[in-house]
């Protein structure tokens, strides 16, 4: 996807601009997937700044929880936990299903409170 | 006259125990719930894609529903439930769009007239702390308890107005003082806990339970209080797993606010669903 | 004789005159076409013959049972008489009746957004978005009343966003109401213990062994209203 391309649909459909992101880093300081993510959210800012695909191809949007302490913190008021979706929808319109019910161990399906299953499915799969 | 409510898919099942205890609770104070009649999953999310209605076109329609009753509130406990008719109610409230959107396809009129009410309010603003502190027994005195509040009844904290301090909530430790317990000073009250994550990326969740887990113990506290199926389930199963690794692990109790406060208000124990949690909170509420 | 009054349809696409008011399945065979899908017991009860159309002028989708239905000028339709379906396999004996079961055969339940278009297709007017909400919080009684009346006719599957077979859910969820949860006939369970026990047994050993002129003549000497 052309630079211009990307960051559109990601203004389109998240309705933030990435530009106003100064790359403080609180939000990467107090997201939830310290320790599994490889781009934590001020490192997918830079790359959306800089148009870069890599940001859409990221595996940590996949690992985000939608716990939207990154919206809460942004001394720039920009709602990141919004941007991330916007990444995740991207891919997910694609056709792309990252939790796969067939992948599900059967001990998690059936005693995980369901609400898991129904926002699993809503955040991570088509 | 009773308030609608509205209990949600999880509290039907796997948090029965919630269910029962937000029940008992609020009519041994006098405040009596009335389940919507016909009611849907509410979608659990709140759709963070601007072009995405349909995500909210449930969670309309139950607010639509709520406000054909005559009340104008409508109380929910389970936290992800609150926060998703909370934002859509906002955002029909607030934004034109949605709000002609979700109306047209649900051929209603609504306006986001409803007002969402969680139990935790109702405790503070219907029945009054202060009123609470002569209901209850000496069951849970003196305990330590750790208040975790998890992401979804704060945040964002311009549509959610719970309690005035969104980063150091303190309603919940107002109820725990009123009861006669004892809140502790828990910096991960509103730490994410992993969330649906569990279902993927099991080994982050992990690392947040186990993180706030030891973060309530090295508080101090005795038992975690909760108002979100899915963190009690994280921070209870999760545990267990922790444990069976890890001899030196120390277990901590997962309960529900609700189940606290049935204890400290002699709530028969049937109701109380505590039979269904992984580490057993029942010796610490023996008194 | 007064003349017949006709009516066009258009039947995938293409116009047709036809008789006004003859069911569309009739109306079909009148103009050509032959059943051999599709076409099931013409009288609104076996559920293959599921159709969906649209009226000159209006955006709005309608639907019915071919064999019901009534041909009317402008109609635009076709039938959906197959729609691919998920089914899982299970033996009801061993199962419970309680929400793993279904989140185990249709754990895609918990993707429904509630947008009720399976309900606005049915055409028995059921309550469909109800019953599998219902099943999505473990009310198997519940699930089972509201599909009672459901034929399987597919044409909620067609529409569901999020790729669930309805109907299948539905089937479940009446056969575990009626295996596991619906209290036994006391007076049948008492009967089949008769019947077992051999209280019937020479009885009807008597009747097996008569021959065709004594069974004849009981039969016309039975007791009956005149």
């Amino acid at each position: 996807m052309a630079m211009d391309d990307l960051t559109s649909k990601i203004r389109d459909i998240s309705e933030q601009n990435p530009n106003l992101c100064m790359q403080c880093g609180t939000c990467s300081a107090s997201c939830t997937g310290i320790g599994a993510m490889e781009q934590l959210p001020r490192q997918v800012m830079r790359l959306l700044q800089l148009g870069k695909d890599k940001a859409l191809e990221s595996s940590s949007i996949w690992m985000c929880t939608t716990c939207l302490t990154c919206t809460a913190r942004c001394p720039r008021g920009i709602d990141i936990a919004r941007v991330m979706e916007a990444l995740r929808v991207i891919n997910l319109r694609q056709g792309n299903e990252v939790l796969v019910l067939e992948d599900i161990p059967l001990e998690l399906l059936t005693e995980v409170p369901q609400m898991a299953l129904t926002s699993g499915f809503r955040k991570l799969s088509a | 006259m009773a308030i609608p409510y509205f209990p949600g898919c999880t509290l039907k099942t796997k948090a029965t125990g919630l269910d029962s205890s937000t029940r008992a609770t609020l009519a041994a104070l006098g405040v009596e719930l009335a389940e919507l009649p016909d009611w849907t999953c509410c979608g659990t999310v709140f759709p963070l894609a601007q072009d995405n209605y349909m995500g909210m076109v449930a969670a309309a329609r139950i607010l639509i529903n709520a406000s054909k009753e005559d009340d104008g509130r409508l109380v929910t406990v389970c936290s992800f439930c609150y926060n998703v008719l909370k934002r859509v109610n906002y955002a029909i409230k607030n934004n034109e769009e949605t709000r002609t959107k979700l109306t047209q396809y649900l051929e209603e009129e609504y306006a986001g007239e409803t007002k969402l009410v969680h139990p935790l309010e109702v405790l503070r603003d219907d029945v009054g702390f202060e009123a609470l502190q002569g209901k209850v027994n000496d069951k849970v005195k003196g305990l330590k308890v750790a208040c975790y509040y998890g992401c979804m009844l704060s945040r964002p904290a311009s549509e959610m107005q719970f309690d005035d301090e969104p980063e150091n909530p303190t309603i919940m430790e107002d109820l725990v003082g009123a009861m006669g317990a004892e809140p502790v000073d828990f910096k991960y009250k509103t730490k994410c806990c992993g969330s649906y994550q569990v279902m993927k990326t099991y080994d982050l969740v992990v690392k947040r339970v186990r993180e706030i887990l030891e973060g309530a113990t090295a508080s101090g506290a005795q038992a975690i209080i909760t108002s979100c199926p899915l963190c009690q389930f994280n921070l209870d199963w999760i545990q267990e797993k922790i444990a069976e690794e890890d001899s030196s692990f120390a277990k901590i109790p997962v309960l529900y606010f609700t189940q606290l406060l049935g204890a400290a208000l002699d709530v028969p124990a049937e109701e109380l669903g505590l039979d269904k949690h992984y580490v057993d909170p029942k010796a610490l509420l023996k008194g | 004789m007064p003349e017949q009054k006709m009516v066009n349809i258009y039947i995938m696409g293409k116009q047709y005159e036809v008789p006004a008011g003859v069911t569309i399945m009739k109306a079909m065979e009148y103009a050509g076409y032959q059943f051999i899908r599709g076409c099931g017991c013409r009288g609104g009860f076996c559920g293959a013959c599921g159709t969906v159309y649209r009226k000159p002028g209006d955006f709005r989708l309608y639907s019915g049972l071919a064999c019901q239905l009534q041909a009317e000028e402008g109609m635009y339709l076709s039938q959906i008489p197959f729609y691919p379906a998920n089914r899982s396999t299970y033996d009801l004996q061993e199962l419970t009746p309680e929400l793993s079961t279904i989140l185990k055969h249709y754990p895609e339940v918990t993707r429904c957004l509630g947008c009720n278009q399976c309900t606005k297709i049915c055409p028995q007017g059921l309550n469909v978005m109800d019953y599998i909400a219902a099943a999505q919080r473990g009310d198997i009684e519940k699930a089972a009343h509201l599909s009672f009346d459901c034929i399987m006719c597919g044409l909620c599957v067609s529409r569901c966003p999020a790729e669930i077979v309805h109907y299948n859910v539905g089937i479940l969820c009446r056969r575990l109401y009626g295996r596991h949860i619906i209290p036994k006939a006391q007076h049948l369970a008492k009967r089949v213990e008769e019947i077992k026990s051999g209280k019937f047994d020479e009885e009807l050993n008597k009747l097996m062994s008569m021959g065709q002129e004594e069974l004849t003549k009981l039969y016309d000497d039975r007791d009956m209203e005149q």
